[in-house]
């Protein structure tokens, strides 16, 4: 979700066969803030399709398993934050395995910053401070690592760590560029941004070797049908208020 | 830090001996909510030198502790531990190491506390049922028995613990809101309470039964108290 560019969320909707695809939020890597899930809302409520969200930290929420609530989704979207704590609470919830099977039942696995390089085997984090290599959960061979225009600093991280090994080869993008994956191939590069780009890179016998990629600059052509009539809407945001005061009595632990 | 008063939030600090304590907060269960953090701040900074660990917004700056977080944890004189869902809190502590760094506090001499989360990590085993269904969840293992807090606040609860150290749980404590149980070293030193009405138990499996026996409770009014490590409050 950028904040005031929907292109790579409307996107995310044409991908799915769906008319009223499913979608939903993981905000864990934030630690569940109201922020994340607010800015969620705001860019889907409005858009043809149903969307909700989970949180690890407030599972009073929760009416149905935490396996049911991933798995009988068309899109999951994982949005940024620490991606060291994003993996371990996964973790702790089980939740790599039900989304490793969610993927093999084909549904859409997608995510910006943390939540785009937790597919991968590696990616590089900020979670203990200065930029670092870190595991990912490996659905897609390869590493990724991202912002590589927007937070600079990340980059030659990533390069040293695919030069020396500790990181496989694979893709530095910068902001506002999505790489679609079908399996494990690499299907199509779009961008949100006019200049934005993206690159391949491999170490081989220890020199890094570069391919730039070009995205497709995403336009109004990708959005998908008309916008939801205005009742549909409204009731859309009666139900996410309500929601939303739900969430206020759930709260976690006042002790 | 219940919202009525802070009688076991002055109980724990005079457990330090200092006139003004280093009290670092760890929100972690709560995903480090902001408005917890400014709760916190507001209860303790005026009197302690309070500060707090946040382990989401750690390439932030500018908030909470940066750098060598086990130093900074290792000096203090009390850790509290906040509320919310302790297994994510704990999958995240393992993940930044902070588990071996608390059970070294631990061992120093550093008063571990918190309520509900704060309470059931500390233990080997926990009964977490407050944000989702009753689960077995895996604490640090300080304290060698099994624990379950808000023990009044849902009818169920007493069933559900009583059924897991019936099915081979380790025995433990339960705890009422407003109850802490407070250990020095493993062993339960006493049982305080800020309700008058407060109770606390012991839970184990004697034979084929679950057998759950109430403790003795000392009902706080605003005294000053010196004994020193965990306390665990539901």
């Amino acid at each position: 979700m950028e904040p005031t560019n929907p292109l790579l969320d409307d996107y995310l909707l044409t991908l799915t066969r769906s008319q009223q695809p499913r979608i939903l939020f993981l905000p864990t890597a934030s630690g569940d803030t109201n922020t994340q899930i607010n800015a969620f809302y705001a860019r889907f409520g409005g858009r043809a399709c149903q969307p909700t969200h989970l949180s690890l930290f407030r599972l009073g929420d929760l009416e149905r398993s935490l396996e049911q609530t991933v798995l009988e989704q068309d899109i999951v979207y994982v949005g940024g934050g620490s991606m060291r704590n994003l993996l371990a609470i996964w973790r702790a919830h089980e939740l790599d395995r039900m989304l490793t099977s969610a993927w093999q039942g084909g549904v859409l696995l997608a995510g910006l910053s943390a939540g785009a390089m937790c597919w991968f085997e590696g990616g590089i984090t900020c979670s203990s401070g200065a930029p670092e290599p870190i595991a990912g959960l490996g659905l897609l061979a390869g590493s990724l690592t991202v912002h590589a225009d927007g937070e600079p600093e990340r980059l030659p991280v990533w390069l040293a760590g695919v030069r020396d090994g500790r990181l496989p080869g694979g893709w530095a993008a910068d902001d506002g560029v999505g790489l679609l994956f079908r399996g494990q191939q690499l299907e199509r590069t779009v961008s949100s941004r006019p200049g934005a780009g993206a690159q391949r890179v491999d170490a081989l016998a220890g020199e890094l070797v570069r391919h730039r990629l070009e995205p497709e600059l995403l336009g109004a052509g990708e959005q998908r049908g008309p916008a939801l009539d205005d009742d549909v809407q409204e009731l859309r945001r009666v139900h996410r208020l309500r929601r939303e005061m739900i969430g206020e009595t759930h709260r976690f632990s006042d002790p | 830090m219940e919202k009525d008063g802070s009688i076991l939030d002055d109980y724990v600090l005079s457990l330090t001996g200092a006139r003004r304590p280093r009290i670092c907060f760890l929100p972690t269960a709560s995903g480090d909510a902001d408005h917890y953090v400014v709760r916190f701040y507001r209860r303790f900074s005026t009197h302690c030198e309070a500060s707090h660990l946040s382990l989401f917004r750690r390439d932030q700056g500018g908030q909470g502790v940066e750098d060598d977080l086990a130093a900074h944890l290792l000096s203090q004189d009390l850790i509290y531990v906040g509320g919310g869902n302790v297994v994510s809190m704990l999958g995240v502590w393992r993940a930044h190491g902070l588990d071996d760094v608390l059970r070294r506090a631990w061992r120093k001499g550093v008063v571990l506390c918190g309520p509900s989360a704060g309470s059931l990590c500390w233990f080997e085993e926990a009964l977490s049922a407050f944000h989702g269904p009753p689960r077995r969840v895996r604490g640090l293992g300080l304290l060698p028995y099994s624990n379950c807090v808000h023990y009044d606040a849902e009818p169920a609860r007493r069933a559900e613990y009583h059924g897991l150290v019936g099915d081979g749980m380790r025995s433990g404590f339960a705890a009422d809101d407003g109850v802490a149980l407070h250990f020095k070293g493993t062993r339960l030193e006493r049982v305080v309470s800020s309700r008058a009405d407060g109770s606390a138990y012991r839970v184990e499996q004697v034979g084929q039964e679950v057998v759950e026996t109430s403790l003795e409770v000392c009902h706080l009014r605003s005294q000053a108290l010196t004994m020193d490590r965990t306390v665990a409050f539901a």
